[in-house]
C-alpha cells in the first residue's frame, strides 16, 4: 500500500470539526406552523412517509396491502410505511415530535393523546376533508369523527371502532350453570363464584405495563361519577378528580379482582392471561372488540371457544351514579402532520384508506369494525361482530381510554398507583391522592 | 509488568494446589469439618456451573419446543428439533436486527481501534506539545457515562440530522469508547523501544510509515484485545441504541429482540430462538478468543 | 517549516480523538447541567429558564428517592456478590480446583458476561414468568409454594429479582478478574504460610485478600458507580413498574424525557447522577494515583 494513509486523521478531523460547527449553528429554530394545502393533487407524485401502531403480525399485511395497492394505482407515489408495536408506540411518536421528524401520516388514539399534538401545532386541520359536511365525513359514523374532534374541527380520520367487552366461553358459563350474563356487578361476583367452583378461573387477568386495569377503570369511572364531573376531570386544564365516585371505582376494581381474576397480574402480560381464556382455563377475559378475531377459528382459536364464545359489557354497581350507558372504547385513527409537504397526497391517501372497498377489506381481514357506512356488510364476517356494532350503536356515549383520554402526567400517576392497588400495595384513597396531585401539576402546567 | 500479566493468566501453574496435611493426624471433628467444607466448596462451584448453564440451555430447548410445550413442560426436552421456530425468528426481525448490529459493530470497532491508535500514537511516541492535558482531556473521558448526557446528546443528534442513523450510533460508540481504548492501546505502545522509531526515521521513514509500518503491526496483541473489547461493548449497547434510533428498520440487536419481544407475546419460542441467535456471536467470540479478551480486560482493569 | 509548527503537527493524531471526545462527551456533559436549569418538553421545544424548579421536583418527587434507594440496593447487593462472593470464588478456584478444571470453570462463569443485557433480562424474565417461569415451577418441585411469587410483579420482589440476575450476569467477570490479581501473588507467600501451619482460610484472610487489595478496591469502585448507572436491566425487565418500584435513576430519567415530556427534569436527575459517578470516578483516581506513588 503505497498510498499516504497518514492522511486520514487529518481528513476525519475536518469531517468532525464540521459536525462541531453544524452543532452550533443548528440550534432551536422552529418553522413557524402553516397549515398544509390538502387539496387533490393535480399530479399524485412524490413520498409519503406513514407511522401506525399495528406491527403486530396478523395486522400488519392490511396496512401493507392498502399501501402496495395505492402505489399500484399511483406508480409516481412512494410511501414509506413503518410499523411499530403497541406500547413502543407511545414512545416512538413523542420521539419523532420532539425530534421534529413526524412522518406525514401518523396513527393517534383518541383523547388527549390527540389533542397534545393538536394543541401543539402538529396536526393538521382536516375539516375540508372529512368533516361532517364533507363526502367522505358523510360516510362516516359521527360519533368517531366526533372523538377527535377538537374546538370544532375535525383532525383525524377515525379507521376503527372499538369497544372494551367481557368476553366469555359458553362452555364455562353452562358447566357453572349461568344461563345469562350478569346484569350488575353484584350478579357477576355471584358467577364468579360458580365459575370457581366449576374449575376455572373466572377471568383471565394480565396487567404487565398496567395499561389493562385502567380499562377496567375507565369504565368502572364511568359508571360511578356523573358525566360533567368526568369531562371535567379529564381537561388537563381542570381537572381535579376529587369525586367520591373515583375511589369507588377503585373499590369496585379491587374487589372484581379479589373475586374473580387470578393473582399475579402484574407479572403476566394481558396476551399470556388470553391464552389462558383461549385455552380454556379461565372462563372470560375483558378484551377489546378490536381482539375479537383471536377467538374465532380464522384467528387460530380452537373450536372449543371459537364455537361458543360471546361477550357482554362490564355490569355496572347497582347503585352507579355515572352513566350506566356508557362503553369504554374509542377508535383508533390517523392524523396527518401540519408541517407536510404532501398535504394534497396525505388526504387523498386518507380517503383512499377509507374507501368502502377497503374498509370492507379491513372487516374481512382484520376483523375490525370500521366507522365507514355499508363496510360490515361483507361475507364471512363473523356473527359476534355484527352484535358488536349493534351493541356499541345503544351506547349513550364512548368512555375514551383512561391513559390516553388524560394528561400524560395523570395518566402516568393512574398507571403506577392502580398497578400497586393491583398488587396489594396501595389503597384506593392512595391512588386518588397521587391522581390529584398529578392533575394539580398537568392544571399548572396547561394554563 | 503489563505484558506478562496475561501470559500469567493462561500459563500452567507451576504447581497444582498445595497438598493438604495427611487427613489422618486428624481428630474426627476435624475430618468432619474438612469433609463438610469441601462439600461446601464443590456444592458451590458446582452450583454456579448448573445455574449459569441451565438458563442457557433452558434457552436454547425452549426454542425448539411449541407454545405447549413451553407452558406445559418448561423442564423438559423438546418433542422434536424445530428448527423452523429459529427461521420464524430469523425472519421475523432478528435478520434485520443482526444485519444492523453488525454494521454499527464492525464499524465503530473499526474508528474506535483506530482513532485510539492514532491518538495512543501521538500520546507516547511524538513530541506532542500539552501532552499531559491531552492525556487528561482523554483519560477524564473515562468519568463520564452515556446516561449524563442522553437528554443534550438527544438534542445535538437532532441539530446534526444524524438522529435515527446508523452514525449516531457509530460516532457515540467511537467518542465514548476513546478513552479505555486509548488507555489500553497507550500502555501497550509506551512499553515499545524508542529505538525502534528512531532506526526507522535513520533509514528515512516518515512519521506515518512509522506508524502504519512499525508501531501498529508490533501493537497487533493489544489491537486485537482492543478490537474485541469494543466489539462486545458495541455488540450488547442499549441505552444509546434505545434512545437516538426510532426507524424499527435500523435497530440494533438488544432494541430489536425487546421490540420482537413485545410483537410476540404469545410466542414464547420464537421469542427463545431469537435470544439464542442473539447471544450466539459474542459467546463464540468470547470462545475463540478468549485470552485476547481476558488481556484485554486485566489490562483496562488492572493497570 | 518552523520547527514549532513541526512539533503541532503531532496534534493530528490525537485530534479526531479528541474533537469526538469534546463534542460528543463534554459538550453534552456540560450542558446537560445548564439544561437541568431549563423547562420544555416535546410539544413545546423552546427551553424557558425555571431556576432550581427541577432539582425541587427532584426533592418533592417519591419516585425519585425509591430510584435512589434502588440504586444503593443495586450498590449493596452487587458488592457482597460481585466483590465479596466474587473473590471467594476466585479463591476456590486458584487453590481448591485442579489446573485442568479451572479453565473450563473460568470459562463458564465468564460467559453470561459475554451476552447482552437484553438477552439476559429477557430470559430472567421467562424464569421469573408466575406461568410458565422455571423459578416457580422449581419452587414448587422442592415443596416450597408458599414461596412463590409473581416476581417482576410484585413491587416487593420485582426489583430484587432485576438485582439477582444482574449478579447471575457479573459475578463471574469480576471472578476472573480476582484470578488475575491472586496470580499476581508470589507462591512463596502461600508456601511459608503453609509452613507456618496456616489453614486455608486463615491463608485466604493473611495472604489473599491483603494482597488483592488493589482489585478489590478498584472492583469496589467500579461496582458502585456501574449500580448507579443502571438502565438496561430495569427497561427491559419492568420498565420500572409495579407502580414505580423497580425504577432507578437511569430508567426515571428516561421516562421523563421521553414518555413524561419532562426534558428539564430528566436533565436534573441526569446532573444527580453525573454528582455521584463523577465523585466515586475522582475518588477512584486519587486512590489510584496514591497507589502509583506507593509503588
Amino acid at each position: 500500500m503505497r498510498f499516504n494513509l497518514g492522511k486520514l486523521p487529518a481528513t476525519a478531523l475536518v469531517g468532525v470539526a464540521t459536525l462541531g460547527l453544524a452543532a452550533c449553528g443548528g440550534g432551536d429554530s422552529t418553522a413557524p406552523a402553516s397549515a398544509p394545502d390538502l387539496s387533490a393533487p393535480a399530479d399524485k407524485s412524490g413520498t409519503l412517509s406513514m407511522v401506525t401502531k399495528f406491527a403486530d403480525p396478523q395486522y400488519a399485511p392490511y396496512f401493507e396491502s392498502v399501501v402496495a395497492e395505492y402505489e399500484e394505482e399511483n406508480p409516481k407515489v412512494d410511501i414509506k410505511l413503518e410499523q411499530v408495536g403497541d406500547q413502543p408506540y407511545k414512545d416512538k411518536i413523542r420521539v419523532l415530535a420532539t425530534a421534529n421528524d413526524l412522518p406525514d401520516i401518523y396513527f393517534s388514539w383518541a383523547g388527549d393523546f390527540a389533542n397534545k399534538f393538536i394543541r401543539a401545532g402538529l396536526a393538521a386541520d382536516l375539516t375540508s376533508v372529512l368533516g361532517p359536511d364533507t363526502e367522505l365525513g358523510k360516510q362516516l359514523a359521527p360519533a368517531a369523527t366526533k372523538a377527535f374532534e377538537y374546538e370544532g374541527k375535525n383532525y383525524g380520520l377515525p379507521i376503527n371502532l372499538d369497544g372494551k367487552y367481557l368476553a366469555y366461553s359458553g362452555a364455562a358459563f353452562e358447566k357453572a350453570g349461568i344461563s345469562q350474563p350478569p346484569a350488575t356487578l353484584e350478579e357477576l361476583f355471584e358467577d364468579c363464584d360458580k365459575l370457581k367452583a366449576a374449575g376455572y378461573t373466572p377471568i383471565a387477568f394480565g396487567n404487565q405495563f398496567g395499561w389493562p386495569a385502567l380499562h377496567y377503570v375507565t369504565q368502572l369511572n364511568a359508571y360511578n361519577v356523573p358525566a360533567d364531573t368526568l369531562d371535567k376531570d379529564y381537561n388537563p386544564a381542570t381537572g381535579e378528580f376529587t369525586d367520591p365516585g373515583y375511589v369507588k371505582a377503585l373499590e369496585q376494581l379491587k374487589a372484581l379482582l379479589d373475586r374473580c381474576a387470578n393473582p399475579d397480574a402484574n407479572g403476566l402480560a394481558h396476551e399470556a392471561a388470553q391464552a389462558n381464556f383461549i385455552g380454556g382455563k379461565a372462563a372470560m377475559q375483558y378484551i377489546e372488540s378490536l381482539e375479537f378475531q383471536v377467538l374465532t377459528a380464522d384467528g387460530g382459536a380452537p373450536p372449543t371457544i371459537a364455537e361458543d364464545w360471546s361477550f357482554f359489557r362490564l355490569p355496572p354497581a347497582s347503585d352507579a351514579a355515572g352513566d350506566t350507558q356508557a362503553l369504554t372504547g374509542a377508535p383508533d385513527g390517523f392524523l396527518v402532520n401540519a408541517k407536510t409537504e404532501q398535504g394534497g397526497l396525505a388526504a387523498d391517501f386518507l380517503a383512499f384508506l377509507a374507501s368502502k372497498q377497503n374498509a370492507q377489506q379491513m372487516v374481512q381481514d382484520l376483523g375490525w369494525l370500521s366507522p365507514v357506512e355499508g363496510s360490515t356488510k361483507v361475507e364471512g364476517v363473523y356473527p359476534q361482530l355484527t352484535q358488536t356494532l349493534q351493541d356499541m350503536s345503544k351506547a349513550s356515549e364512548f368512555a375514551i381510554w383512561l391513559d390516553t383520554v388524560t394528561h400524560a402526567d395523570v395518566a402516568s400517576a393512574y398507571l403506577a398507583g392502580v398497578e400497586g392497588l393491583v398488587g396489594g400495595d396501595n389503597t384506593p384513597e392512595d391512588v386518588m391522592a397521587s391522581v390529584q396531585e398529578a392533575a394539580a401539576k398537568a392544571q399548572e402546567q396547561t394554563n | 509488568m503489563t505484558k506478562l500479566v496475561y501470559e500469567t493468566v493462561d500459563a500452567e501453574a507451576p504447581a497444582g494446589p498445595p497438598d493438604r496435611a495427611p487427613l489422618r493426624q486428624r481428630s474426627p471433628l476435624v475430618l468432619v469439618l474438612t469433609v463438610i467444607g469441601k462439600l461446601l466448596v464443590w456444592g458451590l462451584l458446582a452450583g454456579l456451573v448448573v445455574a449459569i448453564i441451565y438458563p442457557l440451555l433452558w434457552m436454547v430447548l425452549s426454542g425448539f419446543k411449541t407454545n405447549q410445550e413451553v407452558f406445559g413442560d418448561p423442564f423438559g426436552l423438546p418433542g422434536a428439533l424445530r428448527w423452523e421456530n429459529y427461521q420464524t425468528a430469523w425472519d421475523q426481525g432478528v435478520f434485520k436486527y443482526f444485519g444492523n448490529s453488525v454494521i454499527v459493530t464492525v464499524v465503530s470497532v473499526l474508528t474506535t481501534t483506530l482513532v485510539s491508535a492514532w491518538a495512543a500514537y501521538g500520546l507516547t511516541r511524538l513530541d506532542l506539545p500539552l501532552n499531559q492535558g491531552v492525556l487528561l482531556v482523554i483519560l477524564g473521558g473515562l468519568m463520564l457515562a452515556p446516561t449524563v448526557a442522553l437528554v443534550p446528546l438527544f438534542r445535538l443528534l437532532q441539530s446534526l440530522e444524524l438522529f435515527n442513523t446508523y452514525w449516531a450510533l457509530i460516532i457515540l460508540y467511537t467518542a465514548f469508547r476513546v478513552p479505555f481504548t486509548t488507555f489500553l492501546i497507550r500502555a501497550y505502545m509506551i512499553d515499545l523501544p524508542m529505538e525502534l522509531d528512531e532506526a526507522a526515521k535513520m533509514d528515512g521513514a516518515s512519521t506515518q510509515q512509522i506508524f502504519w509500518r512499525i508501531i501498529l503491526p508490533l501493537c497487533r496483541p493489544i489491537l486485537v484485545s482492543a478490537a474485541l473489547l469494543q466489539a462486545l461493548f458495541a455488540w450488547n449497547e442499549f441505552v444509546f441504541a434505545l434512545s437516538f434510533i426510532s426507524d424499527d428498520a435500523r435497530k440494533t440487536l438488544p432494541v430489536g429482540l425487546l421490540a420482537m419481544q413485545s410483537r410476540l407475546t404469545t410466542d414464547w419460542p420464537v421469542v427463545f430462538a431469537a435470544l439464542s441467535i442473539a447471544a450466539a456471536p459474542m459467546i463464540i467470540l468470547f470462545l475463540v478468543g478468549q485470552r485476547q479478551f481476558l488481556r484485554g480486560l486485566t489490562e483496562g482493569v488492572g493497570k | 517549516m518552523t520547527s514549532a509548527l513541526q512539533r503541532w503537527r503531532a496534534w493530528l493524531w490525537v485530534m479526531p480523538g479528541l474533537a469526538l471526545l469534546l463534542v460528543f462527551v463534554y459538550y453534552p456533559v456540560v450542558e446537560n447541567i445548564r439544561l437541568s436549569f431549563y423547562s420544555w418538553d416535546a410539544f413545546s421545544p423552546n427551553p424557558i429558564f425555571v431556576g432550581l424548579d427541577n432539582y425541587d421536583t427532584a426533592i418533592g418527587d417519591p419516585v425519585f428517592w425509591t430510584a435512589l434507594g434502588n440504586n444503593i440496593a443495586f450498590a449493596v447487593v452487587s458488592l457482597v456478590f460481585q466483590v465479596g462472593l466474587a473473590l471467594v470464588l476466585a479463591t476456590l478456584l486458584e487453590e481448591v480446583v485442579h489446573q485442568r478444571l479451572r479453565g473450563w470453570l473460568r470459562t463458564i462463569y465468564f460467559i453470561p458476561a459475554a451476552m447482552s443485557i437484553t438477552v439476559a433480562g429477557i430470559l430472567f424474565s421467562f424464569m421469573y414468568n408466575p406461568q410458565i417461569g422455571l423459578l416457580n415451577r422449581f419452587l414448587g418441585l422442592v415443596g416450597l409454594d408458599s414461596w412463590k411469587h409473581a416476581w417482576l410483579g410484585e413491587e416487593n420482589t420485582a426489583i430484587w429479582s432485576i438485582i439477582a440476575m444482574s449478579q447471575w450476569q457479573s459475578i463471574g467477570y469480576t471472578a476472573v478478574l480476582f484470578v488475575v490479581a491472586i496470580q499476581r501473588i508470589p507462591r512463596d507467600y502461600y508456601e511459608a504460610a503453609r509452613l507456618d501451619g496456616a489453614g486455608p482460610i486463615r491463608t485466604f484472610l493473611m495472604i489473599t485478600v491483603p494482597l488483592v487489595r488493589e482489585m478489590t478496591t478498584l472492583l469496589v469502585i467500579l461496582t458502585i458507580s456501574g449500580a448507579f448507572l443502571v438502565f438496561n436491566e430495569v427497561m427491559v425487565m419492568t420498565a420500572g413498574g409495579p407502580d414505580n418500584s423497580s425504577q432507578v435513576l437511569g430508567t426515571w430519567l428516561y421516562r421523563n424525557a421521553f414518555f413524561q415530556d419532562d426534558m428539564g427534569y430528566a436533565a436534573a436527575i441526569a446532573t444527580v447522577i453525573f454528582v455521584i459517578t463523577f465523585t466515586i470516578a475522582a475518588l477512584q483516581l486519587a486512590i489510584s494515583r496514591r497507589r502509583r506513588v506507593e509503588v
